[in-house]
């Protein structure tokens, strides 16, 4: 598998690369940083989270494990009483009947007989009953065999019964091949010092049917095996009765033991097991479909959809909040970029405007030298009326003269424009000075047939600025926009409060607007659309310094063919509160 | 009645020379000094009904100047010379008892307006 793309990835989103320029890069850098605090909300939220829920899963499953095996030890349990109380019962009995009968009365065929038929009646589940004497010899028996005078002396169980005094066997097969166990009880003749058994033999069926109350699913099996592993009960999965069984080595003889043991394949299953009283019986359980857990599986799907919705909740969290904040970053840095560059280039202007300054006063001295040599040079011209070439010195001497007239514009303007104002602000209504504006240049306007229409707002708080400099600048503003516009064209100003600080003014013409590299440079110094013959280039620059000056903000939009729109923004006058 | 007396004084011999000789073919008895000290020597010998004056001189102060014709001759009226970018200087002549002020370079109609109008009022007094 390829991982170094995804370790690259990874390394990606991991760290955050510091600023760098370029708009397409900060677009980039803006994706990275959101990747990146995604990544990082969704690990620092959701690793814990999940570190959580697995300990609780863990801790549950071992709960719910731990539950199951509670119930298995009560479920065996109850078997082991209810096997254990038949056994007992059976073994009471015979001991009642014994105890109430003389060795003589039992030998008796027609009473043994009488009895085992109430014995039968009472107990059920008793194949057949047999007295037997001291030396092993079955004396009377009563059953469906013939055993009477059958000779037990050398048999193992004999021996047992005669040294426990009582005795319970293995399961066998009878004459009719059906699975059966024996109860001997010994029974002492305390004056003669000899003994007797009875022995009954009792039917495996009962037992099997104790065994199913066991809760138990297919996969599993619940059996009673001797001690040397001989399946005394048939068994589901494990054999029939009498095979062997692979015992487990089998360490606790009281209570209830549960294992958690693995199959030669390596699956996991339950072992239980419980010995029966007065016998060589062990109750087992094999377990191995896990029903027991399956609550547990149950839950777990629940647990797991839980997860994932709340997981899915927390990434979607992450992801609206770095979107948000991430938007908030890249306005907070755009505005600061902009005011960057705003006073980047009001800086530009101020020094090209301390720089126009000094030139233009360093050449001012020379022009007026120009002017006035050209002036003398003009009026002794005029007074020699034989010069041959007076009138082609009079032309040149005009050109000169025109020349400096030019040249002391420009030299005026700029310094206009570096000039400290001395003048002391005054207060003043914004829509007074456009009116007048308006006014001056009606003349002008029904002259190109410009339409210009007033949008006054009403009610303006009054700004603290210079009437001569402002009228200066919408004049400048105005007849741009004329100069911008074919005959029928409209200027719309329109005046309102941009906020509860700043009044603005907005000045919008129909006329063929600007470009975008036009735009760039429209308050730069000599920079002008107009040519050289009309404009000095120093209209908006002078404008620009004027507003900056007042303290407030000019701001230009435009789109080719569509227009032009200037904004003119003036802090208001704050009153000086009036003490009462 | 006789020419109006103009006096010029500015350290710009050029500018103050060629100015002077275009107001002296307008009629003018117009006359260049370069500084300060000439221009008071000339006042002593003839004082001229005008004086155009530049502030901006090297030596004594120009509006020291000013103050020291004003107070020897209050009759003589002065126009200032003033250079760019020097208009306060021009106020503050003004203030002081200047007539008016012109920029440098300077349209020779509007400085023979002013001129005439500087002869007026030192007649009317």
């Amino acid at each position: 598998m390829k991982l170094r793309p995804f370790i690259d990835f990874l390394k990606s989103v991991i760290t955050f690369r510091p600023m760098d320029t370029g708009a397409d890069f900060a677009e980039m850098r803006y994706k990275g940083l959101k990747r990146t605090l995604v990544f990082w909300m969704s690990v620092l939220t959701i690793v814990p989270l999940l570190v959580l829920f697995t300990a609780s899963y863990y801790w549950l499953q071992a709960l719910f494990h731990e539950e199951s095996r509670h119930e298995l030890a009560w479920d065996i349990e109850n078997a082991k009483n209810q096997i254990e109380y038949f056994v007992d019962v059976k073994i009471s009995a015979l001991r009642f009947l014994a105890s109430g009968h003389r060795y003589d009365q039992l030998s008796d065929q027609q009473l043994l007989a009488r009895i085992f038929a109430a014995f039968k009646r009472e107990f059920g589940a008793v194949v057949d009953l047999g007295l037997i004497d001291k030396h092993g010899i079955q004396q009377s028996y009563t059953g469906p065999y013939n055993l009477q005078g059958k000779d037990y002396a050398n048999q193992e169980w004999f021996h047992k019964a005669v040294t426990r005094g009582i005795y319970v066997s293995d399961v066998f097969l009878g004459y009719r091949r059906l699975p059966h166990f024996a109860i001997a009880v010994k029974q002492d003749e305390p004056d003669t010092d000899t003994f007797w058994i009875l022995r009954a033999t009792i039917d495996m069926e009962t037992l099997n049917r104790l065994l199913s109350s066991i809760k138990l699913d297919d996969a599993d099996d619940a059996f009673i095996i001797s001690r040397s592993g001989t399946l005394q009960t048939s068994s589901q999965h494990h054999g029939d009765v009498l095979e062997q069984y692979a015992v487990p080595a089998l360490l606790r003889q009281r209570g209830i033991t549960i294992l958690d043991l693995k199959d030669d394949a390596g699956r996991p299953y339950v072992f239980g097991y419980a010995f029966i009283k007065d016998t060589s019986w062990i109750l087992s359980v094999v377990e191995k479909s896990g029903t027991r857990t399956k609550i547990a599986a149950v839950f777990r799907a629940e647990y797991f959809a839980v997860i994932a919705v709340i997981v899915f909740l927390i990434l979607l969290a992450a992801f609206r909040m770095v979107h948000v904040m991430v938007n908030w970053i890249r306005e907070s840095e755009e505005k600061r970029e902009e005011v960057l560059r705003e006073v980047e280039h009001a800086t530009k202007l101020a020094s090209i405007g301390r720089l126009a300054a000094g030139v233009s006063h360093e050449i001012n001295n020379p022009l007026a030298i120009i002017n006035e040599k050209a002036g003398l040079m003009k009026d002794i011209l005029m007074l020699s009326e034989n010069n041959v070439d007076r009138e082609k010195f009079l032309r040149s001497v005009n050109g000169i003269l025109d020349s400096v007239k030019r040249a002391r514009t420009i030299t005026h303007q700029l310094l206009g424009f570096a000039r400290r104002m001395d003048v002391t602000p005054e207060v003043l209504d914004i829509n007074d000075v456009l009116t007048e504006v308006v006014g001056f240049l009606q003349k002008e306007t029904l002259f190109r047939d410009v339409q210009v229409k007033q949008n006054l707002g009403a009610d303006l708080p009054r700004v603290k600025s210079n009437r001569g400099r402002l009228q200066q600048v919408f004049l400048n503003i105005i007849n741009n926009a004329m100069d911008a516009m074919e005959a029928g064209g409209r200027i719309e100003i329109i005046t309102d409060l941009k906020d509860k600080s700043t009044v603005r003014a907005r000045i919008r013409d129909s006329g063929r607007g600007m470009d975008a590299q036009t735009l760039k440079h429209i308050f730069d110094p000599f920079f002008t659309t107009k040519g050289m013959t009309k404009g000095t280039g120093l209209g908006l620059f002078i404008s620009y310094g004027i507003i900056k000056k007042l303290g407030g903000n000019i701001l230009v939009q435009s789109e080719v063919d569509k227009g032009t729109t200037f904004t003119v923004e003036l802090p208001v006058d704050q009153p000086v509160p009036t003490i009462a | 009645m006789s020419a109006t007396k103009v006096l010029l004084v500015d350290d710009e011999a050029e500018f103050a020379s060629a100015l002077a000789e275009r107001l002296q073919m307008r009629g003018y008895d117009a006359k260049a000094v370069y500084s300060a000290d000439e221009g008071f020597e000339s006042i002593s010998r003839d004082a001229p009904d005008v004086i155009l004056m530049d502030l901006n001189m090297p030596g004594i102060k120009g509006i020291e100047a000013l103050k020291t014709v004003k107070l020897v001759h209050p009759a003589i009226e002065v126009i200032i010379l003033s250079g760019l970018g020097s208009e306060e200087t021009a106020t503050e002549g003004l203030r002081n008892g200047a007539f008016d002020y012109v920029v440098k370079p300077v349209e020779i109609e509007d400085l023979v307006i002013k001129i005439d109008q500087a002869k007026e009022k030192k007649d009317r007094k």
